[in-house]
């Protein structure tokens, strides 16, 4: 049995010492549900200080903020990559699965950070150079393809709304501790409070809208990690666990939690580790709104610095997160009840064990209201970001594409903001009966990025022979290959829950074989049809120059001038 | 189209040639990368190749860090799993959740002053701030923005 399937039975059994409501699905037992005034008028300042700081460095016009923001340096980029990062999954989700389930939830530790170093190597620079500021705006003029273009696009569209899942699961489960169950008739205490956050996360992108500039971001990371760090060392400290350094010190409580806390494959099998392992990392190279931040910064060498940065200032968060699992055990095992076992925790109690743990440590409600707040933050502020990725995808590079040509800024607009009304309806009704917990949900995501996007990344800036047939061909099976799974395992529908496949491609983890296969694919086809144009390849050439290049440039644009001040005219 | 670039390549390659003698950074001086294949595993210029060494070199070390612990612990679980002396963690916990990220994090430091090294040495400077304005780079038709498009 996997770690998650393990996950999920331990919530089936959770309910029985839940103080209220007893009879309702979804509720964290041993967290203090109830509505409390200073958490909530945490939540709502962090919130405006967000807004307020969007308006403060608003600048005249997205051009404009593009090019200005080519400007952004080394460390103010790191931290910003950082905040894009931290979601509900990071935040919360990390710490639960190392809870749940041991060394298992270590792949996710590793998967989300080690990551970044092959972005670095293969595709930050590189990406800069290219250019372009979207992921499908990327597929579609490398392979000169609208039909690519569509497929990145919905495969966008998907992974904001399969990512989201997790964050609406998060905001609800934090959300009930903050404000306690909303009695919103037909609905159980999380539900409410779900579909309560969700419909404030769509009203703050309205407010927001593309606000979303990177001093934002930069107030966000710092309030975030704040939070984190200092409920850590707060609660490590009050319940004599650690002194400064928890990040270190939690180790010496190790051999004292349970087994199934640190024994090796207690929680998934080897397989599932290195599948998941894997997924998350190439996930991480295809990730459209990871990659973004890397057209922010004024040249190739701040590209890798920043990236570099941007590790340490995510590593901060995922080396405290386990001594946040192993305190929240701990704290857990003594003042609810066995943390493994029958009935054990539950997925809904270790998704919020960051918040539990300051909780049970006693320390004041206001304390616990401040990191319970850094969760919601996180949820919400990375919502908004993918569903602006998610509806330009579709209003942009889908409707304005390729339907409708002439379509005016206020049609485009319309489109926008009926699709982010479509991604925030889907995701309500899937989050209200979610299929895992919050790490497992976006870590489909993940895999979604790495088997369809990461592929066309990689081969599109490694190997100038990719062509257009190939990378539909690869796309395309790539959908297909993250489907399998997903159907087979329940996510969308009843399952057919077949055995063999759910071991061996799993879709927490189904990156391992799925990322092969569309590699294969992509170069087999590209090997037996027609090699791209040349100009095509010169804007690949263009990319892994040396030379410098001027921000407000694309390779395209060298490329293009470089024919026409050529010999040779331009072929088309 | 396939035939312009196979003539480009072939071009490229006499001109090494004949400048036989000339050293690596000089070679590298006269490459036009608008002219050269990219492919990941045969790197064409004299860059590239300093560029794709440490590339490869740091995927494989990197690929050590991430799956490296985990697959020690399923070969030989006794020795992975013994306490380590001070900090009390088991070894295979540790080289996971800290050697992990940890590594991931120095290997990115390495990565990038090698490969600010690597600019160093072939005189790559990048963009400044101060230098926005300029947009003509070596080794190109210094061309028209747009005008030059309609010639």
């Amino acid at each position: 049995m996997s770690g998650l399937a393990a996950a999920d039975a331990l919530a089936i059994a959770g309910d029985v010492f839940v103080p209220l409501q007893a009879d309702e699905a979804l509720l964290p037992e041993g967290l203090d549900i109830g509505f409390k005034p200073v958490p909530a008028i945490i939540v709502i300042a962090m919130m405006g200080l967000f807004l307020a700081a969007g308006v403060f460095y608003k600048v005249a016009d997205t051009a404009d903020m593009w090019v200005a923001g080519r400007s952004i340096g080394n460390v103010e980029n790191g931290m910003a990559i950082g905040a894009n990062w931290m979601s509900a999954a990071s935040y919360l989700g990390m710490a639960a699965l190392i809870a749940l389930s041991g060394v298992y939830g270590l792949a996710f530790v590793v998967g989300w950070t080690t990551g970044y170093f092959i972005l670095l190597i293969f595709l930050a620079a590189q990406m800069r150079r290219f250019g372009k500021y979207t992921a499908p705006d990327f597929v579609g003029d490398r392979f000169n393809s609208d039909a690519a273009r569509a497929i990145a696009a919905i495969t966008t569209f998907l992974i904001g709304f399969v990512y989201a899942l997790g964050q609406a699961r998060g905001m609800g489960l934090v959300g009930l501790y903050i404000l306690g169950d909303p009695g919103l008739p037909g609905l159980s205490g999380y539900q409410g409070m779900m579909v309560i956050f969700m419909v404030i996360t769509i009203a703050y992108l309205a407010l927001s809208g593309m606000l979303g500039a990177t001093k934002t971001m930069v107030i966000q990371y710092v309030i975030l990690i704040s939070a984190f760090l200092i409920g850590l060392l707060v609660t490590g400290y009050a319940s004599g666990y650690s002194t400064i350094l928890p990040q270190l010190e939690y180790g010496m409580l190790i051999n004292e939690l349970s087994a199934e806390f640190s024994d090796p494959f207690a929680g998934g099998s080897y397989y599932l580790w290195i599948a998941t392992a894997f997924s998350l990392i190439f996930g991480t190279c295809g990730l459209p709104h990871v990659l973004v931040r890397f057209y922010t910064v004024e040249n190739e060498r701040i590209a890798r610095w920043s990236c570099t940065w941007g590790l340490f200032f995510i590593c901060l968060l995922y080396l405290s997160a386990p001594a946040y699992a192993a305190f929240g055990t701990d704290l857990y095992s003594d003042g609810v009840r066995a943390a493994y076992g029958d009935p054990g925790m539950s997925a809904e109690a270790g998704d919020v064990i960051v918040v539990l743990a300051t909780q049970l440590a006693g320390l004041p409600t206001w304390l616990v209201g401040f990191v319970a707040a850094g969760g919601i933050a996180a949820a919400v502020a990375t919502v908004a970001g993918l569903f602006i990725a998610g509806s330009s995808a579709i209003s942009h590079d889908i409707y304005a594409n390729i339907i409708n040509p002439d379509a005016t800024q206020r049609q485009q607009v319309l489109v926008g903001r009926l699709s982010i009304v479509a991604l925030g309806v889907l995701t309500i009704i899937f989050a209200l009966d979610p299929t895992a917990p919050i790490a497992a949900l976006v870590s489909f995501a993940f895999s979604l990025a790495a088997i369809v996007l990461f592929p066309m990344f990689f081969l599109g800036l490694w190997w100038e022979n990719t062509n257009r047939q190939g990378a539909l061909a690869g796309m395309t099976t790539g959908l297909i290959v993250w489907l399998i799974p997903m159907f087979n395992e329940g996510h969308f529908g009843p399952g057919f829950g077949n055995e063999f496949l759910a071991t061996w491609m799993p879709a927490i983890g189904s990156g391992l074989v799925g990322v092969p296969i569309v590699f294969a694919v992509t170069i087999a086809v590209s090997l037996v049809t027609d090699e791209p144009p040349l100009e095509t390849k010169q804007m690949v050439r263009q990319c892994h120059s040396p030379e410098p290049m001027p921000k407000d440039k694309t390779a395209a644009d060298v490329v293009a001038e470089k024919n026409s001040g050529g010999p040779s005219p331009a072929d088309d | 189209m396939t035939d312009n670039n196979s003539h480009n390549t072939s071009d490229e390659s006499n001109e090494l040639q004949t400048d036989g003698g000339v050293s690596e950074v000089e070679r590298e001086k006269q490459i036009d990368y608008l002219d050269v294949e990219i492919n990941l595993l045969k790197p064409a210029t004299p860059f590239m190749q300093d560029h794709n060494r440490i590339i490869l070199r740091g995927f494989a070390i990197w690929a050590v860090i991430v799956f490296g612990p985990i697959t020690l612990t399923r070969l030989a679980p006794d020795v992975m799993t013994s306490t380590m002396p001070v900090l009390g963690f088991p070894l295979h916990y540790f080289l996971i959740a800290i050697g992990g990220p940890g590594g991931a994090l120095l290997l990115s430091v390495w990565y990038v002053r090698k490969r600010d090294h690597i600019d160093e040495k072939y005189d790559i400077e990048q963009f400044a701030g101060a230098d926005l304005e300029r947009t003509d780079t070596s080794g190109q038709e210094p061309t028209a923005t747009d005008g030059g498009a309609e010639k």
